[in-house]
């Protein structure tokens, strides 16, 4: 068992969970789901989920000092009449020692883990320009399934607790389960502990309406990704690793198709993970919402990996924006340049502290940081352009929300995530660049009009996913005006919406990638 | 205080009715970085300190969500 997308989780695994959550008492079917986790977690990463273990047992404990902290200063608030300033002063200040203590060893273990030998190379690539040879060279554990997005859970919790926006846990299965609950450990959504972390553990009945519910929207996954992610992985695997046999335009293309390849894959996965959470009566944060309709690359980000997004927005940017030196910046440089200009400035600093850590939470890899300062540049240069376009649109009387200008808005908007997505997809910043360069350099229609196109994929494959890609923009386009239409499926009669499923499953299975002549895909956002 | 607050909104996004809009955060008409210069200006304009933790929708969805937040910390800073 390696992900969702096996015979063996949907046949096996899942129905056996479901059968025992649904037969013990209440009160045990949080451990049920626990085990449960645990178990899907060794069967991927081995004995490395100990990693996953350790930072929970970290969490906890680090947690409950906090609140033992916030106890004690309650109870001398209580007690005195002046001085109350000092002792708020005093609490604030060891809750913050326990929180970087606690975001320490977690992003500890994840760095560890993940990042040394990265680092290493970098180190050696560094003191190599200064003329001293030297080779850093790191074992490689690797990491346990998830490490990227329960560090993420992990450090939330813990910057909440210290916030006293939530209580500390004193159940450490329920901390426990919020961390490793199976459908999210591989892809997300990185969800807030307010969000999940109750209604996992209360172990709420199994009923008709959420099953279906959870089905509906697993076998809307199964769909975006068997009929359309896994297809294309056919052309993008071929022109991303041997992009030097072909033209431009070929690569182009593929730049295209891996942007509609990963969301396909990505947000087929979190349909999945989010309808594994609806049987159980858990409501996982969306993460995506029609990303291909964003006027500009900050709103993309407001709708592509949204819980990432806002995990950064949260716990990064705000935090470095509002801090005393950044804010007294941001005084001086409305002072100097202006209400609008001064703090935009300014806000380079945490816009590059979002950018830098979500390129490096990506990978270790040039490539992941190359994309992080891409979007960095894109969204910062973006808010100095923000008001001068508004500004010349108005002069001129157009509308920018309607028409060729709203469409102009859009499309500049996917050329440029088409290019971030080239990088990321890329093996090494060094193939990104030279992807680049042959798209504008050697960039033609000439492997189309001959036909080379179809040796990357067979015509009825491109015909099938582009099919499939057209019903995915039809099903946004009803979201984006309004229409929701799992809502409107999951509220027909029974005959109708079993109907309906039925023919979703069974048009998977009858046009999905897989079996003879396709390879199984594993969710990409896992390797992350 | 209400009008105050409704002159720096309009100075950051002069595009929204601010008397009746409620969803400010939620349908994104103030964005990451306009929140940014909002909160330095309410800081100076009130002599406040309007940390990370307040910044989250239910305070900023509307003028008088703002209001509220600002007097409150107004009420903090004097105690």
């Amino acid at each position: 068992m390696t992900s969702y997308f096996t015979l063996i989780f949907l046949v096996v695994f899942l129905p056996l969970v479901l059968l025992a959550y649904a037969a013990v008492p209440k009160r045990l079917r949080g451990y049920v789901l626990l085990c449960a986790s645990y178990f899907f977690a060794w069967c991927i990463s081995g004995p490395r989920i100990t990693f996953m273990l350790i930072s929970t047992l970290c969490v906890y404990g680090i947690a409950r000092a906090m609140d033992a902290r916030i106890q004690k200063r309650d109870a001398q608030l209580a007690q005195v009449k002046k001085g109350k300033r000092e002792i708020k002063a005093s609490c604030k200040h060891q809750l913050n020692q326990l929180l970087v203590a606690g975001v320490m060893v977690n992003l500890g273990i994840l760095i560890a883990l993940n990042y040394l030998g990265f680092f290493g190379e970098l180190a050696t690539a560094a003191l190599g320009l200064l003329g001293i040879h030297a080779h850093f060279e790191f074992p490689r554990i690797g990491a346990p399934i998830g490490i990227s997005f329960y560090t993420l859970m992990a450090i939330s919790y813990l910057v909440d607790v210290s916030r006293e926006t939530i209580k500390a846990d004193h159940h450490f299965g329920r901390l426990a389960l919020f961390l490793s609950f199976f459908p999210h450990i591989m892809e997300g959504p990185i969800a807030r502990y307010t969000q999940t972390a109750t209604a996992l553990w209360e172990g709420r009945d199994l009923s008709a309406q959420n099953s279906y519910r959870g089905m509906l929207r697993m076998a809307i996954g199964f769909a975006k990704k068997l009929l359309v992610a896994d297809r294309l992985n056919l052309y993008v695997k071929t022109i991303f690793t041997d992009y030097a046999s072909y033209d431009g335009g070929l690569i182009a293309l593929g730049a295209v198709l891996y942007t509609l390849q990963l969301y396909c894959d990505f947000s087929g996965c979190m349909d999945v993970a989010i309808g594994l959470g609806q049987f159980f009566g858990a409501e996982y944060p969306e993460n995506f919402r029609q990303p291909f309709f964003s006027r500009t690359t900050s709103e993309f980000w407001q709708r592509w990996h949204i819980t990432l997004g806002q995990w950064f927005k949260d716990y990064v940017y705000y935090p470095v924006s509002l801090s005393k030196p950044v804010k007294r910046l941001t005084t001086k440089a409305r002072k100097r340049f202006g209400n609008r200009y001064g703090p935009l400035l300014v806000s380079g600093i945490a816009l590059f502290c979002v950018w830098l850590g979500n390129g490096l939470w990506h990978g270790a890899g040039s490539q992941y940081l190359f994309f992080g300062m891409y979007y960095f540049v894109l969204i910062w240069l973006g808010g100095f352009i923000e008001p001068n376009a508004r500004a010349w649109a108005a002069d001129h009387g157009i509308d920018r929300e309607r028409g060729a200008y709203r469409v102009f808005r859009t499309v500049r908007t996917l050329m440029a995530v088409f290019v971030g997505e080239l990088f990321f997809r890329a093996e090494g910043l060094e193939a990104g660049l030279a992807m680049f360069g042959k798209m504008l350099s050697n960039f033609s229609l000439a492997s189309f009009a001959d036909g080379t196109v179809f040796t990357l994929m067979s015509k009825a494959d491109f015909a099938v996913a582009l099919f499939f890609v057209a019903v995915v923009f039809i099903y946004d386009t009803a979201y984006e005006r309004g229409f929701d239409v799992r809502k409107m499926i999951e509220e027909k009669g029974f005959v109708l919406r079993w109907a309906i499923w039925i023919a979703i499953v069974m048009t998977v299975v009858i046009f999905g990638a897989y079996g003879f002549g396709y390879v199984a895909v594993d969710p990409m956002y896992a390797q992350y | 205080m209400q009008e105050e607050i409704i002159e720096i909104l309009e100075d950051i996004n002069p595009e929204v009715d601010y008397k009746t809009c409620t969803t400010l955060i939620d349908d994104r008409h103030i964005d990451s970085l306009g929140m940014v210069s909002l909160v330095a200006e309410l800081e100076d304009a009130f002599d406040i300190t309007i940390p990370a933790v307040e910044v989250v929708a239910e305070n900023f969805n509307s003028a008088a969500a703002i209001t509220k937040l600002v007097a409150r910390l107004v009420e903090e800073e004097e105690d």
